[in-house]
């Protein structure tokens, strides 16, 4: 029987996570615009310096000065930290402000913004992140709730498809970021995606808990086989947030780096070019990438094992291409050929990226037209 | 032959990373770049051996496998979005009808019989070939390298990976290189001790698993795909209903439709027998969790005798097939069957029993009723209408509002004619040509719409009456059997495990070296990663500090970053091989 109490609570915990995650998205952006603030501060900051030490041409402050010119270019995130001497040039920066009335509050933000912790509120990216922890808490909480009420697993039509596995989502970033804080950057563009599905979710896909259709019951295959197919959702998700990301900075990288030869600020894609300053490289995204979507492809692998399984056991056969089994086929497929592209030359990084991004578009299809429009077995979005 | 790689082995299936520079020790298999230049550089003049080497080196290239995978994946698109024959007929028939000269046109490319037309054939086959290609030559490969000792240690680590120098004064030389590859082995590597000029080194080796996956993961997918094919030819599916009370017997007059495979033979059939006991079917009251008239549950009592054994009672349903030797039934569909008697204004009974009646795709279970009575006289007569388990008859005409049967009726018209089975052009049971047969009035001889409730009976001008005794419900079964079933999900399981050592054995050299250099020993650790390998660095500085704490603990370790600046080996005596 249905818990109505645990339900309400369900759908109630939902859109509060909804709203906590429209927070956190905001505090995600927020700290994206104010590190795009700090690097032009920056920038402005050792320009001026610059300019400063031109006319001066004091003994003293030159080596100070030239000291946290460095420190501030390390702001924009790049591995400058491993040169000598510039480990110390923040402190530097601070200490030299005495002789020069405009720098050193500047300055001295730039440095603080790498290491929040320094200055004494809490910075966006961290309120953010807590929020995110906090609306992911509540998150589980309506899905589990979802469960107690239904007793059964959380996922049985779209609905709780989606709601499950946008949370499985953010616990993987969660926990990948926890340790890694400089991903904590990528937030926005995780958070983005989960607020995107779960709207849709609460508009379009929600239907009242209700009990297991009979296609569903008696079978512990629905734990198995669609537990398994939200986590591939899951990491595909993921897989293609963090391919996304790969295939911009590499774009960025490869501007940024003609024009080092010429400019001595490189620029490019203004405030957006700041952000992706601040997040890993290309190549460590990429190498990211391949962790997620090679356990992407496994888990892929194993829905359709456990479908085929499932499908024999319910009807009669292990394969049948219905439209979902075709468009799980084709998503294995298009995976397969991005894992094996990454081992091609040629195709290394960039086209690779592309291939899983296409992985991913057929994931979505998957997911949203196949569920609604095209008619097949695996009609359970319990919708019309 | 101008092909300039003399190497069939291209390896380039793995995913090994880049190595960097050219290490001495590298067997040079598993780059794909040398491939690429041979097959640039063999296009001019081949002559028809040469030619058809060339193609299968194409074939078998790995760009050629990108391009057929990618092309797999968009030949299946039109498969989910134009009905197949092989999932649903009825809406490839009804396309056609709706679509005319376009329906003709993508019937003739095989767009409703996707994954059995030759363009899809003929890439997942050329993909087949390609992959069977790549992998043989590198089982041969793969095998002389498992036998095979770990390749000597390299005369410069500096370059490599996480590398440690560390000088220990003092140090026993070869105490330490036997307590590193006693340390090497335990962590499951391949360690080899080599002598060499001015010391002695550990090479060592882990994760050929990897490969060993990577290869187990091919193979077993053409196993996937062999045993499929065995399957189709020796498999047999068909489909039956049975009404509550009704039996059935395993053999092929008994079967509403049947298919096998071109192998399949008649005599392989299981013999079993079984009587429809009962079918209950629940609903979503109203006033309960979720949509009114979804359904909750299905089960099917059966009586089931199979050869030698006793009798048994069995309950099939969704999800909870019945097994038995040799083939398997599934609860696939159920309908009402109510039982009509007929009989002709003669006072002949020319229809009795139970009538199985097909739903018409509504949720709520409104269905057609087809009777034909060909003994009827004066004229064959033919009985046509609704059944409706909760009905209602409105301005949308007869229907029913829940699935159950709260309120059973009938609602029927009768005719009567050439009923057309005398042309000897096999009838669909449940269909019935209206345009030949004259609609029979009622008593008061007007056009008349029939409704009957359980124990009614209706007579009709002529002397025709029609009654209504009672209800039955019918289930739809397929009976199944695929021998290869069993093999088809071992490749798979198979493949899948190859594919988890594939992806996530890291695969990996290490090196130790131990020489007497300027009056203090030096260790020397660094690794090469052959795959993505992000702990390998840390793996071997671990290495590194395990072995000076295990030597006497009383130098700290020197661990240097990779570039260290005083690591430069050619101070040092040049190392050759011990080989």
């Amino acid at each position: 029987m249905i818990n109505q109490q645990l339900a309400e609570l369900s759908n109630l915990a939902i859109v509060v996570t909804i709203v906590l995650y429209v927070l956190a998205l905001i505090g995600f952006g927020a700290d994206l615009a104010s590190s795009s603030q700090r690097r032009s501060d920056a920038r402005l900051a050792a320009q001026e310096r610059k300019e400063a030490q031109e006319r001066e041409m004091s003994p003293a402050s030159v080596g100070a000065s030239g000291a946290e010119a460095e420190g501030a270019t390390a702001v924009g995130g790049t591995a400058v930290a491993a040169r000598p001497g510039a480990a110390s040039a923040g402190s530097a920066g601070s200490g030299a402000g005495g002789s020069d009335s405009l720098a050193p509050g500047t300055a001295g933000t730039g440095t603080a913004g790498e290491t929040p912790a320094g200055s004494g509120g809490m910075s966006a990216q961290r309120f953010a992140f807590l929020l995110a922890s906090a609306a992911t808490v509540l998150h589980l909480i309506g899905v589990i709730s979802r469960a107690l009420a239904t007793q059964r697993v959380p996922w049985a039509n779209m609905y709780e498809f989606a709601t499950t596995s946008t949370a499985i989502v953010m616990v993987a970033f969660l926990a990948f970021s926890v340790r890694r804080t400089e991903l904590r950057a990528l937030g926005t563009f995780v958070v983005g995606p989960v607020l995107l599905v779960l709207l849709l979710a609460q508009t379009f896909w929600i239907v009242p808990a209700a009990e297991l259709t009979p296609s569903l019951q008696n079978s512990h295959w629905i734990y198995i086989h669609i537990g398994v197919a939200i986590m591939a959702t899951a990491l595909s998700i993921l897989g293609a947030v963090v391919a996304s990301m790969q295939l911009l900075q590499a774009k960025h990288e490869r501007v940024l780096a003609e024009r080092a030869a010429t400019e001595e600020f490189p620029e490019h894609w203004g405030r957006f070019g700041h952000v992706l300053d601040r997040l890993p490289s290309s190549s460590s995204l990429e190498a990211l990438s391949f962790r997620i979507h090679s356990v992407a492809f496994v888990c892929w692998t194993f829905t359709l094992i456990f479908g085929a399984i499932w499908a024999r056991e319910a009807w009669g056969r292990f394969w049948g291409w219905d439209p979902k089994e075709v468009w799980t086929f084709i998503i294995w497929v298009i995976y397969a050929a991005y894992l094996h592209a990454r081992a091609t030359g040629g195709f290394r990084g960039s086209r690779a990226a592309g291939l899983a991004l296409a992985g991913f578009v057929a994931v979505v299809f998957n997911y949203t037209i196949v569920n609604t429009v095209i008619n097949g077995l695996h009609s359970y979005s319990g919708l019309g | 032959m101008s092909e300039k790689n003399p190497r069939p082995d291209r390896g380039i299936r793995t995913d090994d990373a880049e190595r960097p520079g050219t290490g001495p020790a590298e067997s040079g298999s598993w780059s794909s770049k040398p491939e690429v230049d041979g097959k640039r550089a063999a296009v001019p003049s081949l002559g028809l051996r040469g030619t058809l080497l060339f193609l299968w080196r194409q074939l078998t290239s790995m760009q050629t496998a990108l391009v057929l995978l990618m092309l797999l994946a968009v030949a299946a698109i039109p498969g989910s979005l134009y009905p197949q024959r092989s999932v649903n007929p009825a809406l490839t028939e009804q396309f056609l009808k709706e679509n005319g000269r376009w329906g003709e046109i993508l019937d003739a490319l095989g767009f409703f019989e996707v994954f059995s037309s030759p363009w899809f054939s003929a890439i997942y086959l050329l993909l087949f070939i390609s992959l069977i290609g790549c992998i043989v030559p590198r089982v041969g490969v793969h095998l002389r390298q498992l036998r095979a000792k770990p390749p000597r240690t390299p005369s410069r680590l500096t370059r490599f990976t996480g590398y440690t120098r560390l000088e220990l004064p003092g140090a026993q030389a070869d105490s330490l290189i036997e307590t590193a590859h006693r340390s090497l082995r335990r962590s499951r590597y391949r360690a080899e001790v080599r002598e060499e000029k001015a010391g002695r080194s550990v090479s060592a080796e882990r994760g050929l698993l990897r490969e060993t996956g990577n290869l187990l993961f091919h193979i077993a997918l053409v196993g996937v795909l062999v045993c499929i094919a065995g399957g189709t030819l020796t498999s047999y599916r068909g489909q039956v209903t049975v009404v509550e009370g009704g039996g059935f017997a395993n053999s092929l007059t008994q079967y509403d439709s049947f298919e096998s495979g071109a192998w399949f033979d008649e005599n392989d059939m299981p013999d079993f027998r079984f009587t429809l006991e009962e079918f209950r079917a629940t609903y979503v009251q109203p006033g309960e969790a979720g949509k009114v008239g979804e359904p909750r549950s299905f089960e099917a009592d059966v009586q089931v005798t199979t050869p030698g054994q006793e009798q048994e009672s069995r309950t099939v349903q969704v999800n909870k097939p019945l097994h038995v030797p040799g083939a398997s039934m599934y609860l696939l569909g159920n309908g009402y069957a109510p039982e009509i008697t007929v009989t002709d204004p003669e006072g002949t009974v020319v229809a009795e029993g139970p009538l199985i009646t097909v739903p018409m795709g509504d949720t709520n279970y409104t269905s057609q009723v087809v009777l034909k009575a060909p003994d009827a006289q004066p004229e064959q007569t033919a009985v046509v209408g609704f059944f409706l388990p909760t009905g209602t008859i409105d301005e949308q005409g007869p229907r029913s509002l829940y699935p159950d049967a709260l309120d059973p009726q009938l609602a029927l018209t009768v005719y009567q004619g050439d009923l057309g089975l005398d042309s000897g052009v096999p009838q669909n049971a449940y269909e019935v040509d209206l345009t030949t047969l004259t609609q029979v009035p009622g008593e008061d001889g007007d056009p008349v719409l029939i409704r009957l409730y359980p124990g009614q009976e209706y007579s009709l001008a002529d002397g025709t009456t029609v009654s209504f005794d009672g209800l039955k419900r019918y289930a739809a079964f397929d009976i199944a059997h695929n021998p290869f079933e069993r093999w088809i999900l071992i490749s798979a399981l198979v493949a899948v495990g190859g594919l988890i050592l594939s992806l996530f054995v890291p695969r990996r050299r290490l090196w130790v070296r131990v020489r007497e250099q300027g009056g203090t020993t030096v260790l020397e650790v660094a690794g090469l990663a052959r795959s993505d390998d992000p702990a390998l660095a840390d793996d071997v500085k671990a290495l590194a500090s395990r072995l000076s704490e295990a030597h006497d603990g009383q130098r700290l370790p020197d661990a240097a970053p990779s570039g260290h600046p005083e690591a430069d080996a050619s101070d040092g005596p040049r190392e050759g091989s011990a080989q």
